[in-house]
């Protein structure tokens, strides 16, 4: 992995040396997915393609860059299986700062991140079982995930029940720039999903999903400063999704809703409402409004700063729980997304997708944000293509 | 902020119909492709992705995915 020092403003920071990633455990979207309705054995495969180029950015200050192509693969197997697949190949550079958003604690890397997942599903006559597994590599992070779910529908297919459970292994190996003597750090987390999707009319599905979330081991972010954070973690998110169909000139409103909470005091609502419009025979449009608001960690450390105006850096006495991660703070964001789909033939479509993200802590609702921290600025375009076979 | 969160929600409301469940020969447009929840695949990983690593949210769609060193 490639990496350099850039240097910004100064700022009274201690610790900063050689640079690399800025890393922080995350969790990937999930292999086994809520079925939208009553599950049957799909009649068509299909293959697709789509590559994703991703910015961001804070004002005067250029950060993180992706670019990444990815493939789908779904075929049915007779009419009682299906297998389907994914990889992405992940292509990383630039630079996130080690502490809140002091640009002077920044350095310049690249990284690689592939990873695949496959799902295998057994179709009956009013349920699916599916078996799937994922598996993720970075230079300094590996993960392996598996996955078990079910679905279950009523007599008159209107209702389906869905249950799932995953559950993922990861090894952590910080390199060049994290904190010094740590390798060989592991983490296990554990995933419940159950939920029910319901047709309410002719034109209405909606589906409701409860999620929870359990895992132990290393959180902390090695390439962050003074990031401790607990050998534990819960989550829970409850969804829900609606989507109508407008008769009148056949197009769909999609809405959804997601409350989270987790064991770190952090408290979120999601809000998304898309309008998914055809303007001709083969042309959709969907224009697509986020909103977004959480509140902050209750470890996590406020900016502060001298009368220079320089970040100045807390003690914490040794094991204390502390992070400046600008995504611990509270905040609110709001997204904008239009995505065209071109369907060329009866086999073939084409799409596009632009979004436009920003992140302010004046905009988080229900309290106030965290100071001291410049906005967040994201774009990204998806570009992609898609066949029926 | 919070004017933009009740216009979406009227927006969400908006059109509402009569709530019967459908019969079996009524489900011709909740097969439509548009009212599939989901349905671009690598469209939602790769959005939700993005959100999950600049967010400190994640879940409610599905289990199993795994973890990443992402920024």
């Amino acid at each position: 992995m490639k990496h350099s020092i850039k240097r910004g403003r100064p700022a009274a920071s201690r610790g900063a040396g050689g640079g690399a990633v800025v890393m922080a455990a995350l969790s990937l979207p999930g292999v086994w997915l809520a079925p939208a309705h009553a599950e049957t054995a799909p009649e068509k495969g299909v293959i697709a393609f789509k590559y994703l180029h991703y910015e961001d950015s804070q004002p005067g200050f250029d950060r993180i860059r992706v670019n990444s192509p990815s493939l789908y693969l779904m075929t049915p197997i007779g009419s009682q299986w299906s297998i389907e697949g994914s990889a992405v190949i992940d292509s990383v550079s630039g630079a996130t700062p080690r502490w809140q958003t002091a640009v002077s604690s920044a350095s310049v890397m690249h990284e690689e991140r592939k990873a695949a997942d496959i799902k295998v599903t057994r179709y009956f006559n009013r349920s699916s079982y599916s078996l799937g597994v994922s598996t993720s590599h970075e230079h300094d992070y590996v993960s392996n995930a598996l996955s078990l779910g079910g679905s279950w529908s009523s007599d008159d297919n209107n209702t389906t029940w869905n249950v799932g459970i995953g559950g993922s292994a990861d090894q952590i190996n910080p390199t060049d720039g994290g904190v010094p003597n740590v390798s060989g750090k592991t983490k296990q987390t554990g995933e419940l999903i159950a939920g029910v999707t319901q047709a309410l009319s002719s034109n209405d599905l909606v589906q409701v999903n409860l999620t929870y979330g359990a895992g132990h081991g290393y959180y902390d972010d090695p390439y962050k400063l003074l990031d401790t954070r607990p050998d534990r973690r819960e989550q829970a998110a409850l969804l829900g999704r609606w989507n109508h169909y407008l008769v009148g000139d056949q197009s769909t409103l999609r809405a959804t809703y997601r409350f989270y909470r987790d064991s770190y005091g952090i408290t979120a609502h999601t809000v998304q409402g898309e309008w998914a419009k055809p303007v001709s025979e083969t042309l959709i449009l969907t224009p697509a409004i986020r909103l977004y608001t959480q509140s902050a960690a209750n470890f996590y450390a406020t900016a502060l700063n001298d009368e220079n105006g320089r970040p100045v850096l807390p003690d914490p006495p040794p094991g204390q729980l502390n992070s400046g991660d600008q995504r611990l703070s509270a905040f609110g964001a709001v997204g904008l997304s239009l995505k065209a789909e071109y369907r060329l033939s009866a086999l073939w479509t084409v799409d596009a997708k632009f979004e436009a993200y920003e992140q302010r802590a004046n905009w988080r609702v229900g309290g106030a944000g965290s100071t001291g921290l410049d906005p967040f600025r994201a774009r990204a375009v998806q570009l992609g293509a898609s066949r029926k076979f | 902020m919070k004017k933009a969160i009740s216009a979406a929600c009227v927006l969400v409301l908006a059109g509402c119909s009569s709530l019967t469940p459908p019969q079996a020969w009524e489900k011709g447009n909740l097969a439509k492709p548009g009212m599939t929840m989901g349905s671009d695949t690598l469209d939602e990983r790769f959005v939700q992705h993005i959100y999950s690593s600049k967010e400190n949210a994640s879940g409610g769609y599905g289990v199993g995915g795994g973890g990443c060193g992402c920024n």
